[in-house]
């Protein structure tokens, strides 16, 4: 038997997600849907699944998850689903991938004849887990009589909005990176930034954060991101893992943080001067605080990416700094693993955000912008898990903003 | 000493009164389970399966059936000679399964636990001498 629905403030009915999803399938005429995203497999599961994996939902009834057979076991005790219901599978004689799936497949059909959706398509974030061209074709042998139509819409329109549940645990996440957050500002106070490596920034940022009960640094662009000097300031350098370099008086600090509870995701970037700060640092600073504050304000229901991308290089080009910003202000999130595309796949190139997308009370995503002055080795990041609301925006993550000088 | 011949009754009697007398309830870590072994291409062509059925750690049947076979929580199928080289002790059934000679049915976590068991109960039955 599965796990009784216990309810808390991070409890999510897993069981009526499903049964949505299987009211879409009715709806689209699919007989059993094949899962094998990472977003798909969080979402429905809610266990970490690093290894390839997939989930079969049938018309009716529990899914069953597939995994590596030597994590099965504790995806098993993690998810909401019962032993029963997550299998592994081995290279061995009928315990590989493709026997058990086009078994379990077979068993949601009509003697073999009927729809299965799958997941297809292409991302720009590379644990994506669409089926693979592969798969797709080990699959259609195996099931010779089946039709397979792509179906990840049916996921992607029943994620859009977020769960009472699934916002707590984001809450809780932002409030995790909050404290690697005053956890750096702390070490790299009074001097302390002297000598200190990125990674070692990351380090003890990481070590906060799984202290305050964080299970991951889940970004897959290195974990924590952390620049210094010049780095901070690469043009469009939106992604930057820690490296070795040490942090010097009179340059910039970029403090990116990844946390993870329950995969409901933290993600807030934080900014600092060391040292000897010049006024020309302390405008770009300036800029960069007034920027975000208004792209807070900004976010409301109704408006859109292109809409606010727009208001936002109005003001740039006002101040002076447009050459400096990267024109876009936000990412997807969601449960583990959807991290990338806003909305729905239905914007003018597939696959990527619809610039178009009208924001809707109960969608979140990622506020996030990237001021990047290469000819001047400077640049700072915003990044802050933020909730749709009625009246504007709730941001996850708490730690005042500012670009603090140290 | 006599042989039996493989897969008649008479060899599945033996095997099970050597597996009931060498096999304790604690080496048979208590479990409780079925399991059925499907042998495809017997030398007179036809398919046989071997039945266990084992609880709180005793094997308390082991029948060779033919026909309808009955249903068990682990199924593990393969070729007739494929089983001899392994009742003789010149394949391992864990190298038979990760080369794609045997198939198994069932759930792979619990039968991840379950090998060694199994490894126990196929060391007694090599020692049954056997006319294949």
């Amino acid at each position: 038997m599965p796990r009784q629905f216990v309810p808390d403030c991070y409890a999510i009915d897993f069981a009526k997600r499903i049964r949505d999803v299987q009211d879409e399938m009715a709806r689209c005429n699919i007989d059993v849907y094949l899962g094998s995203r990472l977003r798909t497999l969080s979402w429905t599961l809610d266990a970490f699944l690093p290894w390839r994996s997939y989930v079969v939902i049938p018309s009716s009834g529990l899914p069953t998850a597939f995994t590596f057979v030597i994590d099965a076991a504790r995806v098993a005790d993690e998810s909401w689903l019962d032993g029963d219901h997550v299998l592994g599978f081995a290279p061995m004689g009928g315990q590989d991938q493709i026997t058990l799936l086009s078994e379990c497949l077979a068993a949601g059909l009509k003697n073999g004849r009927g729809v299965v959706g799958i997941e297809s398509g292409m991302s720009n974030y590379l644990p994506e887990g669409n089926l693979t061209h592969y798969e797709y074709e080990r699959l259609e042998d195996a099931l010779p009589d089946a039709r397979f139509v792509n179906a990840h819409d049916i996921v992607d329109r029943l994620s859009l909005i977020k769960d009472e549940g699934t916002i707590n645990r984001f809450r809780k996440a932002g409030c995790i990176v909050d404290a690697g957050h005053r956890a750096v500002r702390t070490a790299i106070s009074d001097g302390g930034y002297r000598g200190m490596t990125e990674t070692e920034i990351a380090g003890l940022a990481a070590y906060a954060m799984r202290r305050a009960g964080s299970e991951w640094e889940w970004s897959f662009t290195g974990g924590n991101e952390i620049a210094t000097g010049y780095r901070t300031g690469l043009s469009g350098g939106a992604c930057t893992p820690a490296t070795r370099r040490k942090c010097r008086s009179g340059e910039s600090l970029m403090v990116d943080l990844h946390a993870m509870f329950l995969l409901g995701l933290g993600d807030h970037a934080h900014n600092y001067l060391l040292g000897r700060v010049t006024k020309r640092q302390r405008w770009h600073a300036q800029n960069f605080v007034d920027l975000v504050k208004l792209c807070l304000k900004a976010y409301r229901p109704g408006t859109s990416p292109s809409k606010l991308a727009d208001e936002m290089m109005i003001f740039c080009e006002e101040r002076g700094f447009a050459e400096y910003m990267v024109p876009g202000f936000e990412h997807g999130i969601g449960m583990m693993g959807d991290e990338w595309r806003i909305g729905m796949n239905d914007g003018p190139f597939p696959y990527w955000t619809n610039p178009d997308h009208i924001y809707r009370t109960g969608e979140m995503l990622i506020c996030a912008m990237q001021y990047a002055c290469a000819e001047e080795n400077i640049g700072f990041r915003y990044e802050n898990a933020i909730l749709i609301t009625a009246g504007g925006c709730e941001i996850m993550s708490r730690f005042p903003l500012s670009v603090d000088e140290v | 000493m006599d042989k039996f011949k493989y897969l008649t009754p008479e060899w599945a009697a033996e095997v099970l009164r050597r597996l009931q007398s060498e096999l304790t309830q604690d080496k048979m870590k208590h479990l409780t389970s079925s399991m059925l072994t499907v042998y495809q291409d017997c030398p007179d062509g036809k398919t046989r399966g071997v039945y266990y059925q084992m609880e709180d750690g005793v094997v308390t049947e082991l029948t060779v059936r033919e026909g309808e076979l009955p249903e068990a929580e682990f199924v593990i199928s393969g070729d007739y000679e494929t089983f001899a080289r392994i009742s003789r002790a010149e394949l391992g059934s864990r190298s038979a399964l990760m080369g794609g000679k045997l198939r198994l049915k069932g759930n792979m976590v619990k039968a991840l636990s379950l090998a060694a068991i199994v490894d126990r109960l196929n060391k007694v039955m090599s020692t049954v001498p056997t006319e294949f």
